[in-house]
């Protein structure tokens, strides 16, 4: 299979490094043989009709900072990439921008344009315009997959559209945000100041250096809505979510929390088609109380009850266990 | 429904089962049964039992009562109990220099819901402290109008609430 990747950041990177770890086990596995043709990132757009030499795109990328550099790219944008070379698949990691969701969104339209299948871990696009990117896929009958975009590695979306298909998920909650839950974690366990955590997770690169989408629940947020379309059919868009931040939370609070058997999350809920962002009081032994940067998602459904999955929210590796998965999910459909 | 009703059985074998029947006919389900001591019994040869049942709306109730009644079985003591769920708030800010009391006065104001329970901490008086309250919350009270009669005031108050998930 050709595939295109756009955006090759952390998570572009990451699947370049996994598809070389993983070729042998894929052709083994599936009878799957993923020919990477073309990468494209701000700079540029190296393209290879019998496949890009990955290691040398990395290692470009690495020391120079720009695919532009790899030998005989040129300064294509995503758009005429996606446009004009033949392949079968796009990736999408490009920034997530949940005020346009561009770059994102016109990818992932020109995608579905030229009849290719489009895997992401873009949040931006689908909590801005789920509806239309969907029916756009439909219309060009070509499949549209996008586990990697909420949780990263924590599986949820497949899950409930697949594994637990027979069900209808009446209800979720869950913490989508790494960097919050890592803050109040720490401030939990060392009792902290806000600002003091906030700065350290910055200094270890585990907080952007603009933190605002984390910690004001705009990321969170946007995953919501993702689910709420996504596995519960909800027509719902980034606007219509209640959303609350955890910049005010402070150790004293957490403390008083603590001696009522509570701890602080930063959690995402839909229920009866209601969505909200808010810190919250979690009890301890509750299954939503997972510490660190781990991400959880509680489903509530209709037949199996109460299910819960735990798992990393986000990196470079971890998340290619997502964006490999739909594109195997794609492969086997295709192929018959 | 949860209702709780005293009988007086007759003070013999097999009075028990009498009482049974008419409430698993109307699809009453039995939660506890509870024999009451011997002091606190009315007449002579009869026992008090406590039952404690669900049904499914008043209807049933009344064909159960009355059935009973038919039994020969008294029924003494008649009452819905009000099922309690709790809630836990947690309010972030200058909670006591707005007036905590005041706080608590229109949180209580509504019908069905009581805070039962306040811890407060005071880091230092010019920072933010905060409070963590219990409501007790009857069973009918919309959930969803008592928060949001509490974020208005917690908004009006300059106040970060946390509020327990629904459990
Ligand atoms: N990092 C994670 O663990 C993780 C997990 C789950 C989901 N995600 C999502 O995955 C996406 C990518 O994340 P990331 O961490 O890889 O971000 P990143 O490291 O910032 O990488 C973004 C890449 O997109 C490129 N880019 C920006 N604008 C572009 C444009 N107009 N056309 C083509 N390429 C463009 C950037 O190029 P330059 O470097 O040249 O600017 C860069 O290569 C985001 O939407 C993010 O929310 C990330």
């Amino acid at each position: 299979m050709r595939i295109q990747i756009i955006g090759f950041g952390v998570i572009g990177q990451g699947l370049a490094r996994v598809l070389l770890r993983k070729e042998e086990e894929l052709r083994q596995r599936y009878g799957l043989e993923v020919s990477v043709v073309s990468i494209t990132d701000i700079s540029g757009t190296a393209h290879a009709e019998e496949g890009l030499d990955l290691r040398k795109a990395l290692s470009v990328a690495r020391e120079t900072g720009a695919i532009v550099n790899y030998p005989g790219a040129k300064e294509m944008s995503g758009v005429e990439a996606i446009e004009e070379i033949e392949a079968e698949l796009v990736v999408e990691a490009t920034p997530s921008n949940i005020k346009t969701g561009e770059p994102g969104l016109s990818h992932m339209l020109a995608g579905f344009k030229a009849g290719k299948h489009v895997v992401t871990s873009n949040k931006g696009p689908l909590a801005l315009k789920y509806r239309q990117l969907v029916s756009e896929a439909e219309r060009n009958n070509v499949e549209f997959r996008f586990e990697a975009s909420v949780g990263g590695a924590m599986p949820v979306i497949n899950l409930a559209r697949e594994t637990l298909s027979g069900d209808r998920i009446t209800a979720i909650e869950g913490i989508l945000n790494g960097t919050t839950n890592y803050i109040l974690s720490r401030m939990t366990r060392e009792g902290l100041s806000f600002e003091h955590v906030l700065r350290e997770a910055q200094e270890l690169g585990y907080a952007e250096t603009d933190p605002t989408y984390d910690i004001e629940g705009i990321d969170t947020a946007s995953k919501l809505v993702i689910l709420a379309n996504a596995i519960m059919g909800i027509d719902a868009t980034f606007s219509d979510v209640k959303i609350r931040g955890i910049t005010r939370i402070t150790p004293e609070a957490i403390r008083l929390a603590k001696e009522r058997g509570y701890v602080i999350k930063l959690i995402g809920e839909v229920k009866n088609s209601h969505l909200e962002v808010s810190p919250r009081l979690v009890p301890e032994t509750h299954p939503l109380n997972v510490d660190g940067a781990l991400n959880v998602a509680m489903l509530h459904c209709d037949v199996a009850g109460e299910v819960t999955v735990v798992g990393k929210g986000a990196g470079a590796i971890e998340t290619q266990s997502a964006i490999l998965s739909d594109i195997i999910a794609i492969w086997k459909k295709v192929k018959g | 429904m949860r209702v709780s009703l005293d009988l007086e059985l007759k003070d013999e074998p097999g009075q028990l089962l009498l009482a049974l029947e008419p409430i698993a006919r109307h699809s009453g389900n039995v939660i506890s049964i509870i024999h009451l001591r011997e002091e606190e019994k009315l007449r002579a040869g009869y026992a008090t039992v406590h039952f404690t049942i669900d049904v499914p709306d008043k209807g049933c109730l009344e064909r159960i009562v009355e059935e009973l009644e038919e039994r020969g079985v008294r029924v003494t003591k008649l009452g819905e109990v009000t099922k309690k769920s709790k809630l836990t708030l947690l309010m972030i800010g200058h909670v006591v220099d707005t007036d905590l009391r005041d706080t608590i006065d229109r949180i209580n104001e509504l019908e069905g819901v009581m805070v039962s329970d306040l811890s407060l901490a005071m880091p230092h008086p010019e920072k933010e402290s905060s409070a963590i309250v219990d409501i007790e919350v009857s069973a009918g009270v919309d959930r969803h109008r008592l928060m949001e009669r509490v974020y208005a005031i917690a908004k009006e108050k300059d106040l970060e609430i946390v509020r327990s998930l629904e459990v």
